[in-house]
């Protein structure tokens, strides 16, 4: 029953986190630097890193990442999304476990904003054979501070609510 | 939020200063440019600034897509592009060294490159 219980709060995450990307792609940004984005969904990859652990969060991003390319039909932004959410996914991890006496959550998602762009930019780089694209960085860096801010923020406060709900896991 | 928070996000803001400084002065070290317009990594044209050929416009179809590229004085925009954000044709115009407009549907890459001085030969004299 535990099992059962696990897997479907699980799965309900991930369509949530489905949900916040459609959401978030017709919310129009006032700059138009390619690839930045709100990055609410990652506030999904957070909660359940910190509530489950490090195999549920990882299985939750891929499999955002993979329904998501099923329903946008687009395999090239696929392949950065991909590469992004694992990579933003392990670096989370490793300073939440290591770090959190040093950062609260809202480091760590700056933390998972800043791997997240930096992975993009480096496939599309590859993908380009161009170096130049890394000039997009800065840029990149800088929205990742406001993004990772608000979504550490409100995933401090779901994360105090979710608690007292999920006593039984 | 944390002391290490508010660390963590000064040094980001310097490092982005630093690194937007260093491309900066990257970007006017040299003096005579051109446009390169580059599909999936490969050069595929080429063109030098001329007076003469203002409001040139260049057609570019590759199996990735179709982009139209508008050359003006010393600058360079795409006007039309049949990817879906359109984020190229939003960019505008770009005039610096270094600076580029990047199209990752179609796979285009419109560059400002600089011919360094004393990289090739300007005159012989027999």
């Amino acid at each position: 029953m535990k099992r059962l219980n696990k897997s479907i709060f699980l799965s309900i995450l991930v369509s949530i986190g489905l949900a916040l990307s459609i959401l978030e792609s017709s919310i129009p940004l006032p700059i138009t630097i390619p690839g930045a984005r709100l990055g609410l969904s990652n506030m999904v990859v957070l909660i359940t890193l910190i509530m489950f652990g490090f195999r549920e969060g990882l299985v939750v991003s891929s499999l955002k990442s993979i329904v998501l390319m099923l329903i946008t039909g687009s395999i090239s932004s696929f392949i950065y999304s991909f590469s992004g959410a694992i990579i933003s996914c392990i670096g989370m991890y490793v300073v939440y476990e290591y770090f959190s006496r040093v950062f609260s959550l809202i480091g760590v998602s700056i933390f998972g904003a800043l791997f997240h762009n930096f992975a993009q930019v480096t496939i599309a780089s590859f993908m380009m054979n161009n170096m130049r694209i890394y000039t997009y960085l800065p840029f990149l860096m800088i929205t990742s501070i406001f993004t990772g801010y608000f979504v550490g923020l409100s995933s401090t406060f779901i994360i105090k609510n979710l608690k007292k709900v999920l006593i039984f896991y | 939020m944390t002391k290490g928070d508010k660390v963590l996000i000064v040094v980001v803001v310097i490092l982005t200063l630093l690194s937007l400084g260093f491309i900066k002065r990257q970007a006017f070290s040299n003096e005579n440019k051109f446009v390169s317009i580059q599909v999936n990594g490969k050069e595929i044209k080429k063109v030098i600034f001329d007076k003469k050929i203002i409001g040139k416009k260049i057609p570019i179809q590759s199996k990735y897509g179709f982009n139209l590229i508008e050359i003006d004085d010393e600058k360079v925009r795409v006007i039309e592009a049949d990817c879906p954000d359109k984020i190229d044709v939003k960019q505008g115009y770009i005039s610096k060294i270094g600076e580029t407009i990047i199209c990752l549907p179609n796979r285009m890459v419109v560059e400002i490159k600089g011919v360094k001085k004393g990289d090739a030969i300007d005159i012989m004299n027999h």
